[in-house]
């Protein structure tokens, strides 16, 4: 909401600067977001009298003008063809920007210094309205009023001496949409009364009422309507003045009926319309609701279809407006309009709203009535309106207001416990304090006795209901710097704090390991999130298609971070992410929660070199091994030895191989190298390994309590095995043998090398493991372990058809 | 004996300082240490020495082997020491053989110091889903069906009632559901706004929220333990205030400002030249809220904040686009 200072002094006196007015209103609730100082923008802009022109000694076009400042005389040269004496024109001293410079093809800013042209010094610069930036003329000067007092600051010549303030209105403060309610605010601040201007109408004897007629079917929706008739109205253009107000408060003049009721609203925050009352048939209004399916144009020229819940302003046979939104082109004012009808109604929030949403359709009206408007100003509204289009135009007004108000509305008492504003607020405020401070912003105590006080609230506080409301009112008044900034230690230190230590851990480790975390936009197009197999969760109403479903999976939209990485030059990658991916539960019902399943995942993706470039480093790309390995380290550090890979997982649709990860019996997620397919979907060259992990199941699995396990006291045996065997057999089940043969004095095997080729013979390979031996109660002797290995080859031979490896 | 013991000794150190190289020191070790060699003979020797010398002179030449193999073990080593190229390892300024090095990502940072410091004063860390019901997102957060104040948060609906949370303040409702009071707890986590994608907004963002629900908290204290949090998280010599402002599910409700710590408060494009950043909202947690969480207004007074990880964390890295945290680009993620 802009809120010109000029004007809001006309209705509560004050004399704050620019600063001190952002800080105080700020303070109290009212954020000033920007102050425009109208005189600051021609800073070092005077009025200048041209009191010769000569030519230029060195230069046909252009030339030598002495100029009359006030203070002094400036030597100038001006190229301007129309430059002569005796005008009043717009000097820029050495130091003004200027706002658009006419030599420069964007018409940028420049800082106007001393310069010397042709051989001679110039003083200043006679500007052109182009480079004054107040209208398109660039081909001469600006010639001003020939009034116009040499030495003035030119923006006082413009009339431009106002401050307009840029307030961010929270929604419960529709009463501050206008300048008496910003008004009410500082003189709640200074003490001094805020008052709108006393009316002073002229009426002719004859009665509005015997001219029009106003009836209201819903009351419920519309719970007053006044109006007023004026005859023989001139429509042209509003005063300059008029004009300078709204155009300072960002409203656009349009003709001096339709200025008069924009600049009430903007003064009292009561919307207004004004019909002309030849084209109502029967001269009559009726406000009822519409019917279902009936269409209407609106003046902004749109038809529009209106449903069984929108509420009408009609004459005698049609709407003639969207009550409380927008009026219709049928009624319209316009340059042919003698006779006008006033509208100043109230209309219920909710249906306004309802109507302005269904339609698309926000107005300066809507917005007011929505956040509920004063019903008490209708009839003051209504009656300035009219007294300013009478002054203005010469207009008859007739007698009277039509004010239909079926049943008047009371003001609000609201009970308020001086006990609990200080509870809530934590202040030690009495009775009389409390009830001072909400005089200061119109809220009388009217009644109640001890603690309570039975408070009235004014009618333009549509937003105070109840208690709270008011304490919050007090607490604002009294000013939140007054309050003390209080902690207290009552909290339970013995309560266990629940944190989330597992992803924190994880996201740690990972770290360590050098793998850079990345934050992926959950939003994806559908095409991309399908190809995980699981049926997405759309948006309804997304802002684009490329950001219209979410994610099912973590890895398209890592793959597309890889994807924009490589694009810069960055191949190598270790990236990883926790987040919430999204599925559709099929045949529940969508508009509850159970048709939408949500878990936290994280994802890890490698590609590129497994090392970085170095002094005896080996260049050899990530593959599936190397990311297992990765996966499987922080498995161990987290869950010990309680999980499991299964080989075979049917669960995805994005890796080959899949490999499935349970953790004490519960799927917990998968690896694998992206399937070519969907890699080329993302220009991805090579092998790209990605893991996802289910957070929750991984964080229920977590080995947190620890027992400690005595260290052996005796040294073990490490031996080496070689076997040739099937190459088709899984390197598992070998294991599993020799673990089984060699139990319980074999207590580790590492398996280090595998080799196929020639030498092993065709569909063979070769296995090489570390097999350590110990005992928990003595040292090894060779015999003892020779025997168990004997016990492992023969096992091998029998169960893997392994042979020993010559 | 005993003389040609101590004569084979000094033979042998004479030899061994004449030595120069390694063959030479394999001829040596031939004619000495072998099993023919000198000192070999010498125990060979032994057999015929009379049974009472036999200890004295059998321990003087186990000496003498030890010796003598010692030694020769001694000059090998430094013989070979000296033989051997300069290792190219002793070349310091090489590059040490790299290593990957990870990186939290800027708004996990950001987030996860300003958990550190809740959880420091005892507040429980709770979350809750982003796909939420109308109900809790705006309903038991008194935001009345058809109020303006839905307006303020734009929003992604996935059917008529089901939507992205707008702001983590939906997690305050299912804790109070879920516990009773004292309720100390932040909630972390994404939010959506349907909002046009700029240097300023990005359909999505991180906040924190905290509630504290039980007997006896009041206003004052939500500034002391802002105040207190702003002093950790950004230093101990801010200068802060609070403004009244409006959220459905508070009253009364502040904003947290504290002086631009870009510009001093002198007032820079980053504070809009007002010399002030918005870091929260925040407020006493309105009584319809309580009592849609099951709370007895009456008995028990709460307050909630919430703020922005985004915006905090594009102030404190020096971040001017917020476009680029979620473009993941490598070389960005690796400065942090």
């Amino acid at each position: 909401m802009k809120i010109s200072q000029r004007w809001l002094k006309e209705l509560v006196p004050f004399r704050w600067t620019p600063e001190q007015f952002v800080e105080r209103l700020t303070m109290v609730g009212l954020e000033v977001e920007q102050a425009e100082d109208q005189a600051k923008t021609f800073k070092n802009f005077v009025v200048g009298e041209v009191l010769e022109r000569q030519k230029h000694p060195n230069a046909d076009k252009l030339s030598l003008c002495r100029v009359n400042i006030g203070t002094e005389e400036k030597r100038i040269v001006c190229g301007a063809q129309n430059v002569a004496p005796g005008q009043k024109v717009a000097v820029a001293l050495v130091g003004a920007t200027i706002p658009h410079d006419q030599h420069d093809p964007d018409g940028k800013p420049f800082v106007l210094g001393r310069a010397t042209i042709r051989g001679v010094e110039s003083d200043g610069m006679i500007c052109s309205a182009f480079e004054l930036g107040v209208g398109e003329d660039a081909d001469g000067i600006l010639v001003l009023d020939a009034t116009a007092k040499p030495g003035t600051p030119l923006a006082n010549s413009f009339g431009m001496t106002d401050v307009v303030y840029e307030i961010g209105i929270t929604p419960n403060r529709s009463d501050c949409l206008s300048h008496i309610g910003v008004a009410r605010e500082v003189g709640a601040l200074t003490g001094k009364a805020a008052a709108l201007p006393r009316l002073k109408l002229k009426e002719s004897k004859i009665r509005a009422a015997s001219v029009a007629s106003i009836k209201i079917k819903d009351a419920a929706r519309c719970a007053r309507y006044c109006g007023r008739v004026l005859r023989n109205v001139k429509i042209g253009p509003s005063p300059k003045w008029m004009q300078d107000r709204l155009t300072a408060v960002g409203v656009r003049p349009i003709n001096v009926v339709v200025d008069v009721t924009n600049f009430v609203l903007m003064e009292t925050g009561h919307p207004l319309h004004a019909f002309d009352l030849d084209r109502l048939a029967g001269r009559s209004i009726i406000v009822r609701m519409a019917e279902e399916g009936e269409r209407f144009t609106t003046l902004d020229g749109k038809e529009r279809a209106l449903n069984g819940d929108m509420l009408m302003i009609c004459d005698a046979e049609r709407p003639v407006a969207l009550a409380g939104v927008m009026g219709g082109a049928n009624s319209e004012i316009g340059e042919t309009t003698t006779n006008i009808l006033l509208e100043s109604a109230w209309f219920e929030p909710r249906g306004i709203r309802r109507t302005s949403k269904v339609l698309g359709l926000s107005t300066e009206a809507s917005y007011r009535f929505e956040r509920g408007a004063d019903i008490e100003m209708a009839r003051y509204a209504v009656d300035r309106t009219a007294q300013l289009i009478q002054e203005l135009t010469g207009a008859e007004l007739l007698n009277g207001v039509i004010d239909v108000y079926p049943k008047k509305m009371t003001a609000r008492l609201v009970p308020l416990r001086v006990s609990r504003a200080n509870a809530i607020i934590g202040t030690k405020l009495n009775r009389v304090a409390v009830s001072r401070l909400l005089k200061t912003i119109g809220f009388l105590p009217a009644g109640g006795a001890g603690d309570l006080i039975k408070v009235r609230v004014p009618s333009y506080r549509t937003d105070v209901v109840e208690e709270i409301d008011l304490i919050e009112e007090v607490a604002r008044t009294h000013g939140y710097d007054n309050i003390s900034t209080q902690t207290r230690a009552a909290i339970d230190f013995t309560a266990a704090v629940h944190t989330d230590r597992a992803t924190t851990e994880i996201r740690n480790a990972l770290i360590g390991g050098g793998f850079n975390e990345i934050l992926a936009i959950g939003l994806q197009d559908e095409a991309t999130m399908g190809i995980s197999g699981q049926t997405p969760v759309k948006v309804l109403n997304p802002v684009s298609v490329e950001m219209s479903t979410l994610r099912t999976s973590l890895i398209p939209g890592a793959l597309r971070i890889a994807q924009y990485n490589r694009n810069r030059g960055t191949k190598d990658l270790r990236l990883f992410e926790f987040g919430n991916v999204f599925r559709l539960l099929e045949g529940k019902d969508r508009e509850s929660l159970e048709a939408y399943d949500e878990e936290e995942r994280l994802l890890i993706l490698l590609s590129g070199q497994v090392s970085p470039l170095g002094v005896g480093v080996q260049a050899r790309n990530v593959d599936l091994l190397d990311g297992k390995g990765e996966v499987e380290a922080l498995l161990r550090r987290f869950l010990l030895d309680k999980y499991r890979l299964i080989q075979y997982d049917t669960h995805n649709a994005l890796t080959e191989p899949a490999v499935g990860i349970e953790i004490n019996g519960t799927y917990a997620g998968f690896f694998g190298i992206v399937r070519p397919e969907i890699a080329a979907r993302f220009d991805l060259e090579g092998e790209v390994f990605v893991c996802e992990l289910i957070v929750p199941v991984v964080e229920h699995g977590w080995a947190k309590d620890r027992k400690f396990a005595a260290l052996p006291k005796f040294p073990s045996v490490t031996r080496d095995l070689a076997i040739t065997l099937d190459r088709a057999l899984p390197q598992e089940q070998v294991e599993t043998v020799i673990r089984q043969a060699g139990a319980p004095l074999l207590v580790a095997v590492t398996l280090f090398d595998v080799y196929e080729g020639k030498q092993v013979g065709e569909g063979r390979k070769s296995l090489a493991y570390a097999l350590e031996f110990r005992s928990s109660d003595h040292t090894l002797k060779d015999a003892e372990v020779d025997a168990v290995m004997n016990r492992v080859i023969q096992a091998v031979k029998k169960h893997c058809g392994g042979e020993l490896r010559a | 004996m005993v003389e040609t013991i101590q004569h084979t000794r000094d033979q042998f150190t004479q030899a061994l300082n004449a030595v120069q190289d390694l063959a030479q020191l394999e001829q040596l070790r031939i004619s000495y240490l072998a099993r023919n060699g000198a000192i070999g003979s010498l125990f060979e020797g032994l057999k015929t020495v009379p049974p009472a010398e036999k200890p004295l002179i059998g321990k003087a030449l186990n000496e003498l082997r030890t010796y003598a193999q010692t030694a020769f073990d001694e000059k090998k080593a430094a013989l070979e020491a000296a033989g051997m190229p300069r290792s190219a390892a002793t070349d310091v300024t090489l590059p040490g053989r790299p290593r990957w090095i990870g990186s939290m990502h800027p708004v996990t940072q950001t987030m996860e110091e300003i958990k550190r410091i809740f959880v420091g004063m005892g507040f429980s860390i709770e979350t809750g889903p982003e796909i939420e019901s109308d109900y809790y997102n705006f309903e038991a957060l008194n935001f009345p069906p058809d109020h303006p104040a839905r307006d303020m948060q734009d929003t992604f609906f996935i059917s008529k009632n089901v939507l992205l949370r707008t702001h983590t303040s939906p997690v305050q409702i299912r804790v109070m559901e879920q516990q009773k009071p004292p309720i100390r707890a932040i909630m972390p986590g994404r939010v959506y706004r349907n909002e046009a994608v700029s240097a300023r907004s990005l359909v999505l963002f991180h906040q924190v929220e905290g509630l504290y629900v039980d007997k006896g908290v009041t206003f004052s204290e939500l500034k002391g333990t802002l105040v207190a949090f702003a002093k950790q998280f950004y230093g101990s010599s801010l200068k802060y205030r609070f403004r009244p402002s409006f959220f459905p599910f508070t009253e009364p409700s502040a904003e947290m400002d504290i002086t631009c710590y870009l510009c001093g408060g002198k007032g820079c494009r980053v504070c809009k030249y007002s010399g002030w950043l918005e870091i929260l909202g925040a407020g006493m947690v309105h009584p319809h809220v309580l009592q849609f969480g099951g709370i007895d207004p009456e008995v028990y007074t709460g307050y909630a904040f919430g703020m922005g990880i985004e915006r905090t964390a594009l102030l404190r890295y020096g971040i001017d686009d917020i476009r680029i945290l979620y473009e993941n680009d490598v070389r960005f993620l690796k400065q942090f």
